[in-house]
Formats: structure tokens, C-alpha cells, sequence
């Protein structure tokens, strides 16, 4: 059974005006269980509003999310539970950072909770650990820490609430390449650990390539492509009619099949192009 | 959320859209002036159709200008219902007496007249200074209109540069509000339920990351500011120079016709006289 | 001879708690007019300290030693006035990380029109200026919009014309692109290689983007305070492990032609852009 179910929902912003946008429009998408999700899409192709319906942030103006079968929106009272158990990190999350230490500011969803002090514990130094965040960097404000550990500890916060779907936008926006791997590595082993469903709203193709086995690719506020990433990327000319580009490898295939050289089309990572081309060039393996 | 609208500016190319921003900032004061300056019936009767003509130059559904009345309709009701008790005229005039509740005719009258007025207030200076002028408009008005001042060094120009960029930053800071918001309500925060004094604490989580952030952004803005040779109002030149045309000379003078006008309303126009 | 000279620089921070926070080091640097250089780092490793001292905006600093000179005239003496800093702001022109924060007016022709303004430039002038600037960065249809209603890559290109305005003879991007969607990026880069290949613009870009290191004339690597590469963008991406040591990737292009090479297969020329890989890999699939 899927996760998460996006069941025909839209979207209007300031329904009824002259400002009517349509963010989303009749979007059907499965979430499995245990599998990393890529969403894909320009600004404004309405990433942002789907990422924050699935943890009710943002209700549908019409169709339905269901978590585990089940509509988050049938207690709309309860809503604040669903947060619990889908976790969102938001774009440039380091901005959410308010405690005097970071094991604070890690443990504020977990209180919200309502768990006991133990647990509380438990859950941040687990959460740290998974981002890699040394033990001498909770007792530090989260203002004194590099750009790369802030973003950490961030992700660290929403972590330490166990979510079963961790949902994040854009995680790796303005960092380095140390820090975007940094950051990956972290969703890998929090995912490793706890068999929770991620979801990862990137610009990167090259990122979605390395870390998700299934794709979403919206624009228009409509859902234009889904399917594992062998599926997407293989249809490069669909995605870049849509104005998104495929990663570099995918590309590279590209050129080379045009140039009459017949390299499989299911290519995205360095890895798999490496191999390819050493067994067709008869290099040593 | 790219909808906020800044004070209620409506779009349009309107006579009144186009007149000199520091000429409304005039004529609007002037307009007010003359609110007060009226007297009896008539000269108040031709308040109200100018506050309607003025409607009508700008172009902008009545509806919309409406709505901005609505607002103050209460203090309307309520000035107005003080006046039809507490005025005290002739004898001959009482209308209703029951137990300490005396109506006089020209309690009425006063009641009307203060509606009047304040429509007009109301509507005056929302059609010259909110829907036909823009924030930054006026900015730039109010900076040339005080411009004098400097001699008397008031920092006037640093007082317009920091309107300008208050203006420049409301709808971001707006929007970042809304985003810390929604982080913090991912973590599980309530804003909405419990207690005042719970509600109050359960924004400590959002405003601190806010000021955090607008002291950041401030910095930077200094540093860019700095890098693009700003210091300060010296010497400094302007693309946009506001210039009076022969239309704010029009405007001027039909203010001054209009309140020489009710001044000579007030002294022979028949009628009952405040 | 150099547009940009910088001669053993040595520079640090005061921390919170007062002590000095070394972030250049030795630092020595040569820039010519008209080149298109990549700065190269982690965060952290001081290139955007570099990049602010270059306009000298920082003066919370600790420790300051060795010169910098631009265009001929010293900037790192203690007996620069503010009228020489102001000269040298016309000069070289910088661009930051996040559009918003350096975007003054609530209308995109005023915005571009502030640096002039602040020159005192006669009216005329600015109107000039401002439109050349707003045609360049291809952003005219937008001159009387509001800017918080752009994207991200279309208030950076504002935030570019503020500076063309000003007419420098260098531009500063320092991580412009950092904040934006690959459309934004692509719009940004596009503009600076523009500026450079056209108007003959001096840039610099602080960066921590691969592929738009790839496609400057001169890639600089700076790691913990020094430069550690220096050098064409092929010849910088050849260096994979000196890269990675300092927290950097390689162009994913540069990466397989390097591991197929390392393999025993021959491919031969410089390969940073897919294009490029593409037609090295097809001449080396005919030679076999």
C-alpha cells in the first residue's frame, strides 16, 4: 500500500479574486513505503504548496491526501498529529533556528510532542548523530555555527520527531559540495534507521539521479511525468521541452547516440557511465 | 502571497493619478481645511457632490472607495448620535423632550453636517493620498516638500530613505513571516489554540529567527548600499524629479476657487449656520 | 600589467570572544583587465573575504598585512580618504549572494538608477545609463515593475544592472547564483559571460558551482586561506584529488573522462563540458 496517496487535488490561492492563481491542478501521486521520492518542477510549478499538503500545512480545495489509507483532513482538528508523522523541512531551514543551544532548538518539536524527558534525549542525541553533528556543537548557540552544521541541526529538529515520511525542499540549496553530501548522507542513514518514506523537492538532477529511486516531475501545477528515475530520465526530450534539464550523464548519452555511437539510454550517474563506456571502449575493468 | 497590496493603491491613469504628488499632498490639506470651513446646508451640500466628483475624476469604482467608509462607520454613527443629544439650541426648535433626553432641530442639523464632513475627510484624502497615490509617491513628496528643513538640518532625506526602503521591505518580511510560520508549525507549534499568554509564548519561536533575519538583511543591504557609492543625501542626484505641470496649476486653482466658494456660501447661502 | 594586484596578503578576524580568526594567509593574486576569473572554495575558506576587501567592506577585522593594489592605486594604505574609497566603488562593482538584500527601490528603474544617483550624475545621464543598463541584462519590459514580484534570477539581473549602471571596469559576483533555480542561475551566468565577452568586463566570480567555474578563462582554488590551483579550467579539473581534499567536486564530465583514462582508455583534449566530452569519447570510440 502507498504511504501517502495524492488523491486529485487542486489548488487556488485567493480563490474568488483577481489574483486567482491555480497552484495545483487535479495532482494523483503515490508515495511508497521505504523508497526515497523525487519531486522535480520549475518555480512556481507548485512544489512548494503539494511539499506542505502533505503534512497539512496547506489544505486542498479539493481532492484528498491520504496518509496510511487514510484522509489527513477527516479530523481537521486533529491535524496537528499528521505534522508528527510527516515531517517537513522547509527551504533554507537554518532560518527556523531560534534556542540558545542547538540541543534546544532540536529538542522544540519533541516537547511540542509532549514526550518525556528521557525520550527527549534520546530523540536529539539519536537525530544528531544521524546528521553528524559533534556532541560540543549542541551546547553551542545555533548562530555560532557554520552555514553547513546550522542546516544540520535544522534538519536534526524535524528528525527528532521520528517522522514515517520525511519531506524535504530543496535540502542542499547554497551549500558546497562537502555540505550537500554532508546533508545527503544524513537523509541516507536517517532513512536506513528507520525505514521512513523520503520525499525530496530538488533543482538538481544531477542530486536526484544520485539519491532517489522514484521520480515526480511536475509543471503547470499538473503532474507531467512520474516513474522510477530510469523511466523519467530516459524520456530527456519530454523533460527538456519542459524546460528542465536531464543530469549531465543522461546528456552526455544523449550527444553520443546522435553522434551514431549506440550507448544504452538508461544512464544517469558517473558510475554507470564509467562502466558502460569502459566495457564498449575495452578498457580494464 | 506576491498579492499584498501596499496601502490600496488602485492602477489607473486617472487626471488624479497623474497630478504632482506634493500638489495632492496640498490639495488634500486644503480639502480638509475646507471641510472645516463649512457652515450651513448648502455649503455642506456642496462638499458632499465634490467628494463625489472627486470619486468620479479618479476613476475608481464607488464600491471600492465605499468600502474605506465603511471602516469608520461606527465613530460616524457615534459622533453623530453625541451631536443630536448634547446640541442645545432655541427653545422654539425642541423636538422631542422625554425625561433628560432633549432633541433639538438643530442637533439634527449638526448630526448630518458632522457625517458629511467626516465622509468627505474620509474620502478626500483617500482619493488623493492612498488609491491615487503610490507609498513610494508619497515618499518622494513628502522628502521634496520638507526639503527646506535641511537647512535647519533635519535629516530629511535619511527620514524619506528609510520610508523607501520600509516600503521596499514590508512585503518580504511578510513573506518570510509566513514561511518561519508554517517551519515552526511543522514542529508542531500552535498559534491558534490555548490561551492569550500561550499564544503570545508560542511566538517567541517565530519572532526571533524574524529579527535575526531583518538585522542580517540590514547588514547586507549596508554593505550593498555601501558598494554602489551611497552616502548618505550629499551630492546625490534623482533619476524620477517631480515637476509641476499645468494640470497641478488647474488643480490649485479649483481648490482655491472651491474654498472661496464655501467661504461665500457660509455668508449669504440661506438656512440654518452652524 | 595587472589590473588587480594583491601581494602577500594576510588578513583575520576577531571572533566572539576577541581572539584573531587567521582567514587569508600569504595570499598573492594577479588579475588582469578584461580576464574572467573563477574563484573556487568551501564555504568558509575565506574567498569571499576576499572578494569584500576588494571594495573594502569589512572594517570589524583583526589583522591586515600585505597590499592590494587596483588599477595603479594602493588600497590597502592606511592613507586611502573616503574620497578614494568612493573612487574605487566606481571602479569595481559587486554583486551579493541574495538579491533581496541588495535591491533598494520599490520600483526596478529606480533601483538600477540609485548607484548613478549616488554619483550625482546629471538626469539625463542616469536615464542613459539606467536603459543601457535594463537592455544588457535584458530586463527593459521590467522597468516599471516591482521588484519583489521577479524571480530570483531576474532581481539578480536588476541587482547586475544597479551595478553596470555605475559603469566599473570590474565586477565582483560574489556567490550570485548561490540562491537561485538553474534557470536563474543560467540567466546570471549567461550575463556575466556577456559582460565579459562583450563589454570587455573585468569579472570575478565567487562561486561554489562547478560547471560555471568551467566556463571562465581562469579558475583560482582557494583552500583554508591560500590559493592551492590556479590555472585554465581543464587544467584545474585534471587536479581531482588536490580538488576533493579541499571539499570540492569535479565537473561530472571531468570525472569520467578522468576514471575512463585512469582505465588505460585514450581520450584525448580538454573536457569540461559535455559537448566537449561527447565528441572526445566519439573520436576515441572510431580510433578503437
Amino acid at each position: 500500500m502507498a504511504k501517502i496517496t495524492v488523491d486529485n487535488v487542486s489548488y487556488v490561492y485567493s480563490a474568488g479574486t483577481p489574483f486567482e492563481v491555480r497552484a495545483l491542478d487535479g495532482v494523483c501521486i503515490e508515495i511508497k513505503e521505504n523508497t526515497v521520492t523525487g519531486i522535480i518542477g520549475h518555480t512556481g510549478s507548485g512544489k512548494s504548496t503539494l511539499v506542505q499538503m502533505f503534512n497539512g500545512l496547506v489544505k486542498p480545495s479539493s481532492g484528498r491526501i491520504l496518509l496510511d489509507g487514510e484522509d489527513i483532513w477527516a479530523k481537521p482538528k486533529e491535524i496537528g498529529k499528521v505534522r508528527y508523522r510527516v515531517g517537513l523541512v522547509m527551504q533554507y531551514p537554518e532560518y527556523q533556528l531560534f534556542e540558545d543551544t542547538v540541543w534546544e532548538d532540536i529538542a522544540y518539536g519533541p516537547k511540542n510532542m509532549g514526550l518525556d524527558g528521557d525520550e527527549i534525549k534520546k530523540r536529539v542525541s539519536e537525530a544528531a548523530e544521524l546528521v553528524g553533528l559533534e556532541k560540543d556543537a549542541l551546547e553551542k548557540s545555533p548562530f555560532d555555527l557554520s552555514g553547513g552544521q546550522k542546516r544540520r541541526a535544522a534538519i536534526a529538529g524535524i528528525m527528532a520527531m521520528r517522522p514515517e515520511v520525511l519531506v524535504l525542499d530543496e535540502p542542499s540549496a547554497g551549500l558546497d559540495p562537502a555540505g550537500r553530501n554532508s546533508i545527503f548522507d544524513g537523509i541516507k542513514r536517517y532513512a536506513a534507521a528507520t525505514g521512513a518514506a523520503v520525499i525530496i523537492v530538488s533543482h538538481s538532477m544531477d542530486d536526484m539521479a544520485k539519491y532517489c529511486s522514484e521520480l515526480v516531475v511536475l509543471s503547470h501545477s499538473k503532474v507531467a511525468m512520474t516513474g522510477s528515475c530510469r523511466e523519467v530520465f530516459s524520456k530527456c526530450e519530454e523533460l527538456e521541452s519542459i524546460g528542465l534539464g536531464v543530469p549531465q550523464m543522461t546528456r552526455l548519452v544523449m550527444l553520443l547516440r546522435e553522434k551514431g555511437i549506440d550507448v544504452p539510454t538508461d544512464i544517469y550517474t558517473v558510475d554507470e557511465a564509467e562502466a558502460t563506456l569502459a566495457r564498449m571502449l575495452g578498457g580494464a575493468l | 502571497m506576491n498579492n499584498i497590496a501596499l496601502g490600496q493603491f488602485y492602477p489607473s491613469s486617472s487626471v488624479m493619478h497623474r497630478l504632482d504628488p506634493r500638489m495632492k499632498i496640498i490639495i488634500a490639506i486644503a480639502y480638509i481645511v475646507a471641510s472645516f470651513l463649512c457652515k450651513n446646508v448648502i455649503s455642506f451640500a456642496l462638499l458632499l457632490v465634490s467628494a463625489f466628483a472627486l470619486i468620479l475624476l479618479s476613476r475608481i469604482p464607488v464600491k471600492i472607495v465605499l468600502r474605506s467608509i465603511k471602516a469608520i462607520i461606527f465613530i460616524m454613527i457615534f459622533t453623530a448620535v453625541l451631536n443630536v443629544f448634547w446640541t442645545k439650541g432655541d427653545a422654539e426648535e425642541l423636538l422631542v423632550s422625554w425625561k433628560f433626553i432633549q432633541i433639538y432641530m438643530s442637533g439634527i442639523y449638526n448630526a448630518v453636517f458632522i457625517a458629511v464632513r467626516i465622509i468627505a475627510m474620509i474620502i478626500g484624502t483617500s482619493i488623493f493620498l492612498t488609491y491615487t497615490t503610490t507609498p513610494i509617491q508619497l515618499t518622494d513628496a513628502i522628502e521634496q516638500l520638507l526639503a527646506p528643513l535641511k537647512l535647519l538640518k533635519v535629516p530629511v532625506h535619511e527620514f524619506a530613505m528609510m520610508m523607501t526602503i520600509a516600503l521596499r521591505f514590508i512585503p518580504t518580511i511578510v513573506e518570510e513571516t509566513e514561511k518561519i510560520m508554517a517551519a515552526q508549525k511543522a514542529r508542531g507549534a500552535d498559534f491558534t489554540n490555548g490561551s492569550l499568554a500561550k499564544r503570545a509564548k508560542a511566538l517567541i519561536p517565530v519572532l526571533i529567527p524574524l529579527f535575526i533575519s531583518a538585522f542580517r538583511r540590514a547588514g547586507e543591504l549596508a554593505t550593498a548600499m555601501t558598494c554602489r557609492c551611497y552616502r548618505g543625501g550629499k551630492g546625490r542626484t534623482k533619476l524620477n524629479v517631480l515637476r509641476f505641470t499645468y494640470r497641478d496649476f488647474i488643480a490649485l486653482v479649483f481648490i482655491a476657487a472651491f474654498i472661496a466658494g464655501i467661504v461665500l456660501l457660509n455668508i449669504y447661502a440661506p438656512g440654518y449656520s452652524m | 600589467m595587472s589590473y588587480i594586484k594583491i601581494r602577500n596578503l594576510n588578513f583575520s578576524y576577531k571572533d566572539d570572544e576577541g581572539n584573531p580568526e587567521s582567514v587569508l594567509r600569504d595570499l598573492s593574486l594577479d588579475i588582469k583587465k578584461g580576464e574572467y576569473v573563477a574563484v573556487l572554495g568551501h564555504n568558509g575558506s575565506g574567498k569571499s573575504t576576499l572578494a569584500k576587501l576588494l571594495n573594502l567592506v569589512i572594517d570589524d577585522y583583526d589583522y591586515f598585512e600585505g597590499s592590494i593594489e587596483i588599477d595603479g592605486v594602493e588600497i590597502s594604505s592606511s592613507d586611502m580618504t573616503e574620497d578614494d574609497i568612493y573612487e574605487l566603488r566606481k571602479k569595481v562593482g559587486m554583486v551579493f549572494q541574495n538579491p533581496d538584500n541588495q535591491i533598494v527601490a520599490t520600483i526596478v528603474e529606480e533601483d538600477v538608477a540609485f548607484g548613478p544617483e549616488n554619483l550625482g550624475l546629471p538626469r539625463e545621464e542616469i536615464r542613459r545609463r539606467v536603459d543601457e543598463a535594463l537592455a544588457t541584462v535584458g530586463m527593459t519590459e521590467y522597468s516599471r515593475h516591482e521588484p519583489h514580484r521577479l524571480s530570483g534570477g531576474q532581481k539578480q539581473r536588476i541587482a547586475i544592472a544597479g551595478i553596470i549602471a555605475m559603469r566599473p571596469e570590474c565586477i565582483i559576483f560574489d556567490e550570485s547564483t548561490a540562491m537561485l533555480d538553474p534557470m536563474g542561475r543560467r540567466e546570471v551566468v549567461d550575463t556575466m559571460e556577456k559582460l565579459n565577452r562583450e563589454e570587455g568586463k573585468t569579472i570575478i566570480t565567487i562561486t561554489h558551482y562547478m560547471d560555471e567555474a568551467v566556463r571562465a578563462d581562469r579558475v583560482v582554488v582557494i583552500d583554508d586561506g591560500r590559493i592551492i590551483l590556479d590555472g585554465k579550467p581543464s587544467e584545474i579539473f585534471a587536479e581531482a584529488d588536490k580538488l576533493r581534499a579541499c571539499g570540492l567536486d569535479l565537473p561530472q564530465c571531468s570525472d569520467l573522462v578522468l576514471r575512463l583514462r585512469s582505465r588505460g582508455i585514450k581520450i584525448d583534449g580538454e573536457i569540461n563540458t559535455p559537448e566537449e566530452c561527447a565528441e572526445a569519447i566519439y573520436k576515441a570510440f572510431k580510433k578503437s
